[in-house]
């Protein structure tokens, strides 16, 4: 971390509320997003599979070709014969899948067939012509189906439905074994769901004949790694692509996965020598788009009789579905908080990704930190009960103290900072814990079910990419970084460029708010587009808007960058005013000396030194005003299973939920929601508040009412929104939110991740205070979501959620 | 997610309404507020070849209480009605202080039917004809005992509201025909209410339990009709729970004993959100308070 | 093809239409204001929601034939140049992250305080049911509608 009082100039700007002005745009519905682009172009709908499993015997697209108006029929043998397979990432056992099916389908909506059309209505009349031949195999929709002996084979060279299974140790797991007074053990089921954002998918690519290129206009959350992978993927070169991101309808992990369709766009633009525009519906969406996979995770607690934790096992299996680039980083990923916020001494992790005919998975908000979370905090309730303690102070006793950051966890995650027990004091004073307990006791009396739970976690930022690696050498990416470019204009404002995209954070605003400290103007004077253009925005591997990355290195490299420029700044100041540089200072736009303030230069002057009256510069200097920095997080290793050191800044909550149970209908209804947060030094607290609350009724959505059912047969039963239920504003709590501030040592501001925390501890302090509500029946809760029917059950049958 | 291709008419009167669906029968489809008909026609579920928009017929959006004298008072009606125009929206329901004043149970219905824009477009006649088996409205109508009037080539005729549901999106309506008015009575010595379960609020009910309950003395039950929606493939009288009600008073064991009757005799339906066995228990259960609050 | 005319934002449109064309697809490739959105296809998310004769619909769940003769506002028209004082409210209480969804919501917030101008919390939420927000939980765009209803009152406008 920098001495924040040596690198800004101002403190007016960094830590306040500064209003999102930069994004004006979206108030006045003069944003554009990807369909908004006035363009004329083809536009693309995709038939899909309405089979879950089985080979396709013939496809005849005649009748659909034959219409007017239908410029172009695709099949996925075409597409195969013009692009090479996708190339996983962490399974390890090979694979072949191409973007569309071929030869056989693997889920229902894996694209089949790629129409372009006049018009978006042609294209969907002329998918009803298409004639499909399937011979439906045996789907396998659960973990257990596809794990049963004479299960087929989704992927046959694979050799098996398990494409990874790792089993890891860290630190002595056998001792903490032989040490223990006791063991806790449960097994938990967890739903697939997703965080949907508003808007869905949407591409536009265009084919420069005359270079042989592509332009391809997308919300693509990480541009960084898709181009990549288009470019291999069609056999170009880097020079092929551009790609543009506009704005973007929300993100949460799910547009991480575009790409593939931007490999059909792009052939589709130079099949038919149009623009070509797929807009993805909602329905595709929620079929065919991607989901947090479903998983079933077995987890024990090795304990001391006096509550404190010598060890945890884990056995993960994750249902990955049927999408191989990502399969298997959910269970990797959770090395970055398999001890959550506690010093447990050794780990035993037993992951495995499970292939089947669910729809593909992706990196949803917290990708497998909230499973994690969740199995975690259920057992230290559960434990807490075991050993006869409260369940805040079962966590008191076994939170890693402030005094041990940095604390390294058994399989080398660095823990920079944090004060865990500070944040559930504080956490439950405002829940008014000790008060509710006696409330709750007497409105039992009245036949009222309330409950309390809680829940602390971690939430990590900015991935060291690679930690998925577990055999097949070093991996293609390594740690996390990002480029920026700072300028200033002729007229004497600031211009920033970043290689990240913004999918709703306001990263302009928050940017120039750290602009402005640093050079001493109002971040009214700093603009930032945050759309990317691939061929222009400073680019890396990393780029792109993921693992709350942007306040760690997306920020570093807007500092190094303004720091380049300040210092340029200052040399032609010091020459144009005669002063040394060491007795300038800023102040409001100029630059000025120290010693006699009359003594100044405005910011526009000095542009004009750099880019007109450039025989003024000093002696030996590069004209321009504008500068280009990358920046990345110091503290990355190289990964290996002995160290696996997933996640680079770790930021926590608690939260603290108070529940009513109407045991007679299994309503559950939110009446107090307190979140204790700590992310480490706020740069706009407006906008971090925002995103505690909305990645909280991101997790209250899965836990009370989002999932993805699939039938016996793999088909999806929840393909709108009427049946996947996303909360609405009414039926939610009004939440508190307060924070704790411990700056993190590693990044340049103390800042650490923002955006993904509640949606991961929310869900056991959900599931923690229904079990609380419930305990006059003895509900144990293992399985997510918490629906009312689950409920009522549990309290009149089964005991169990 | 576009609708099929079909040929468009947008009658201004009702009798060109009819005449057209006269000529096109089957092959046509109503279009009225459209809040559940776009959908299906979205997804293509729905295709009709000619799709009869009735909104411009103003004449079928109107909320009022026919006078003794009135020409729109039936001779035959039971005293004190008001009719609605099929046309007529939820929120004009919502809003209609006549309504309120005189037979709040509608309002207290299409006060929660979807949402604020899907009352805004969405109508009584619309929910009643579409007949989806977990619509708000079918279950308040029920309770009311209203009587709606279908108008087809050969002239008017009313059905009462519990022989109107057929089944899922099916209902006594001849193809010819096109409800156009919805009589309820003014509900005087009678309390009623509706209450529903939902997993969302703007939610179709997983079930909804509309009652209509009028007490005699010490508190014994002089009448009361019960509509019931959510349940089963369509929205129903809940006879057997009335029967048992009938003449008893309303202590919580006679009211518990009566609604454990809410599904005697239907095949309960079963969807991801709700099992037969969870629905059923809900249905008693809604039942039960339904009852509760009326009394 | 059926000919229809609307006036949107004060401004007369005209086009021949297939009868199947969505509203939302007439105002956002006829009329071509794109501050109206798709995000589902079935009514249930709001982020196509417009005036229609000042009530707000989804123009998702009609026909542009539907809407012949009527008067539609979009966001684009609610301010003219400046920004209406729920827009204000808008970005002083950080309702907006994405975007996406904040045209239909400060079109139903507008709709809500023209009818309701001291509505209460749970009358805010109600007024925003139809109305999906994936990012905020909803709170701050509650905050700033209530905020914008208290600057409305005190400056006297509706």
């Amino acid at each position: 971390m920098l001495n924040l009082d040596e690198l800004f100039v101002t403190r007016k700007w960094v830590g306040k509320p500064v209003r999102r002005d930069q994004d004006i745009r979206f108030i006045r519905g003069e944003a554009t997003y990807v369909d908004d682009l006035e363009m004329e172009c083809g536009h693309v709908a995709f038939l899909r599979s309405i089979y879950a499993h089985a080979r396709i015997k013939r496809i005849d697209t005649s009748k659909a070709a034959a219409l007017s108006g239908v410029l172009a029929v695709v099949t996925g043998e075409d597409v195969a014969r013009e692009t090479r397979p996708i190339v996983p990432r962490a399974i390890t056992r090979p694979a072949t899948q191409y973007v569309m099916a071929v030869e056989k389908v693997r889920y229902v909506g894996e694209p089949l067939v790629a129409v372009v059309a006049e018009d978006r209505y042609l294209a969907e009349d002329a998918l009803e012509l298409i004639d499909v031949e399937y011979e439906p195999l045996r789907p396998l929709v659960e973990i257990e189906d596809a794990l049963r002996e004479d299960a087929p084979l989704i992927f046959e060279e694979a050799g098996s439905n398990e494409l990874l299974h790792e089993k890891l140790e860290h630190g002595n797991i056998e001792a903490a074994y032989r040490e223990a007074d006791l063991f806790v053990k449960e097994r938990f089921r967890l739903h697939r769901y997703s965080s949907t954002p508003l808007e869905n998918w949407a591409i536009i690519a265009k084919h420069e004949k005359g270079d042989d290129a592509f332009v391809v206009w997308a919300n693509d959350q990480q541009p960084g790694r898709s181009t990549t992978n288009v470019c291999n993927m069609l056999g170009i070169p880097n020079s092929g692509l551009r790609l543009i991101v506009p704005d973007s309808g929300g993100g949460f992990g799910i547009k991480l996965a575009i790409w593939p369709y931007i490999v059909i766009l792009c052939l589709l633009a130079r099949r038919t020598d149009r623009a070509v525009k797929w807009v993805q519906t909602r329905r595709e969406h929620l079929l065919a788009g991607t989901h947090a996979p479903d998983a079933r995770v077995e987890i024990e607690l090795a304990l001391r009789r006096d509550g404190r934790i010598l060890g945890l096992s884990i056995k993960d299996i994750q249902n990955d579905g049927s999408f191989i680039h990502t399969a298997g980083i959910y269970g990797l990923i959770k090395f970055a908080t398999m001890v959550g916020c506690y010093d447990i001494g050794a780990t035993r992790a037993e992951l495995v990704s499970v292939v089947t005919n669910k729809g593909p998975t992706v990196q949803n908000r917290g990708v497998g930190k909230p499973t994690m979370i969740f199995v975690l905090e259920r057992m230290v309730d559960i434990a807490a009960r075991r050993v006869g303690l409260d369940p805040a102070e079962m966590r008191f006793r076994n939170f890693v103290q402030p005094g041990q950051m940095p604390y390294s966890t058994p399989s080398g995650e660095i823990y920079e900072s944090g004060n865990y027990p500070e944040c559930l004091r504080k956490a439950l004073s405002l829940s008014g814990y000790e008060e509710f307990r006696k409330r709750k006791e007497e409105m039992r009396e009245q036949g009222r079910y309330l409950g309390i739970g809680m829940s602390a976690s971690i939430e990590p930022g900015t991935s060291n990419l690679g930690y998925y690696y577990t055999h097949r050498g070093l991996p293609e990416y390594m740690g996390n970084a990002e480029g920026a470019i700072v300028g200033v204009d002729y007229d004497g404002n600031v211009n920033v460029l970043l290689g990240s995209v913004d999918e709703g954070q306001g990263h302009a605003t928050t940017t120039a708010q750290v602009v402005a400290d640093m050079l001493g103007i109002d971040p009214g004077r700093v603009s930032m587009s945050t759309h990317l253009d691939s061929l222009i925005s400073p680019f890396l591997g990393h780029s792109g808007c993921y693992s709350n990355k942007f306040n760690d290195v997306d920020l570093g490299a807007v500092i190094m960058a303004t720091k380049k420029v300040r210092d340029k700044m200052l040399r032609i100041a010091s020459h144009a005013l005669g002063v040394e540089a060491g007795e300038l200072t800023f102040r409001n736009g100029e630059i000025c000396w120290a010693k006699d303030e009359r003594r100044s230069i405005a910011f526009k002057e000095i542009a004009t030194v750099a880019y007109k009256k450039i025989l003024l510069l000093p002696e030996g200097m590069e004209p321009g005003l504008k500068e280009i920095a990358y920046y990345k997080n110091p503290a990355a290793k190289p990964p290996s299973k002995a160290n696996f050191n997933v996640q680079l800044t770790h930021s926590n909550s608690v939260h603290m939920a108070t529940v009513e149970v109407d045991v007679d209908t299994g309503a559950v209804t939110i009446v107090k929601y307190v979140i204790v947060h700590d992310c480490g030094t706020q740069i706009n607290p407006g906008i971090v508040e925002g995103m505690a609350i909305g990645s909280t009724v991101h997790g209250i959505g899965a836990v009370l009412y989002e999932e993805f059912v699939y039938d016996e047969n793999g088909q999806l039963l929840s393909t709108s929104f009427m049946d996947y239920l996303k909360p609405l504003a009414v039926g939610l709590p009004r939440f508190e939110v307060a924070h704790v501030e411990s700056p993190c040592p590693t990044t340049l501001l103390g800042t650490k991740a923002v955006g993904e925390g509640g949606a991961i501890g929310s869900l056991a302090a959900l599931a923690n205070a229904v079990e609380d509500a419930l305990a006059p029946f003895g509900v144990k809760v293992t399985s997510l979501p918490i629906t009312p029917e689950k409920v009522v059950r549990a309290v009149r049958e089964t005991g169990e959620i | 997610m576009i609708p099929k291709r079909f040929e468009y008419f947008c009658p201004t009167s009702l009798q060109e309404a009819i005449s057209l669906l006269g000529t096109y029968g089957e092959e046509a489809k109503l279009l009225a507020g459209g809040q559940s008909l776009l959908s299906l026609l979205k997804l293509r579920v729905a295709d009709p070849k000619y799709l009869i928009d009735l909104g411009r017929i103003a004449e079928l959006a109107y909320i009022r209480e026919p006078g003794a004298c009135d020409a729109a008072a039936r001779t035959d009606g039971p005293e004190g009605e008001i009719a609605i125009g099929a046309l007529t929206t939820y929120a004009a329901i919502k809003g209609s202080r006549l309504l309120q004043g005189r037979c709040p149970l509608l309002p207290q219905t299409a006060a929660v039917v979807g949402d604020v824009q899907v009352r805004n477009r969405g109508t009584l006649g619309g929910s009643l004809a579409h007949a989806d088996p977990a619509g708000d409205m079918p279950a308040a109508v029920l309770a009311l005992r209203a009587e709606l009037k279908a108008v087809g080539p050969s002239g008017e005729r009313w059905i009462r509201a519990e022989e109107f549901f057929l089944g899922t999106f099916a209902t006594a309506l001849r193809p010819d025909e096109i409800l156009t008015e919805i009589r309820v009575p003014v509900l005087k010595a009678e309390k009623a209410v509706y209450l529903k379960a939902a997993r969302r609020p703007s939610d179709f009910a997983l079930v909804g339990v509309a009652v209509c309950l009028k007490l005699g003395r010490d508190q014994a039950c002089e009448e009361v009709a019960i509509g019931v929606t959510g349940v089963t493939e369509k929205p129903y009288r809940a006879t057997g729970v009335e029967g048992r009600l009938r003449g008893r008073r309303l202590e919580p064991k006679a009211i518990e004993d009566a609604a454990s009757a809410i599904t005697l005799g239907v095949e309960v339906s079963e969807s991801i959100h709700a099992s037969q066995g969870y629905r059923s228990h809900l249905a008693r259960v809604y039942a039960s308070r339904a009852l509760q609050a009326a009394r | 093809m059926h000919r229809i005319a609307v006036r949107i934002n004060g401004k007369a449109y005209g086009h021949e239409v297939e009868p199947r064309l969505l509203l939302v697809h007439y105002i956002r490739e006829k009329a071509r204001l794109t501050g109206t959105h798709v995000g589902c296809d079935t009514g249930n998310c709001g982020a196509c929601t417009t005036l229609l004769n000042g009530q707000p619909v989804k123009s998702c769940l009609m026909l542009a034939v539907q809407a012949n003769g009527a008067e539609l506002t979009t966001i684009e028209g609610l301010a003219g140049n400046g920004l209406h004082q729920i827009q204000e409210a808008f970005l002083d209480k950080f309702a907006v992250q994405c975007g996406y969804c904040t045209p239909g919501m400060i079109l139903s917030a507008y709709a809500l305080l023209k009818a309701n101008p001291k509505p209460e919390e749970g009358e805010i939420r109600e007024a925003i049911e139809g109305n999906l927000c994936m990012c905020t939980g909803y709170q701050q765009i509650v905050d700033a509608i209530g905020h914008a209803a208290r600057t409305m009152r005190m400056s006297g406008s509706r």
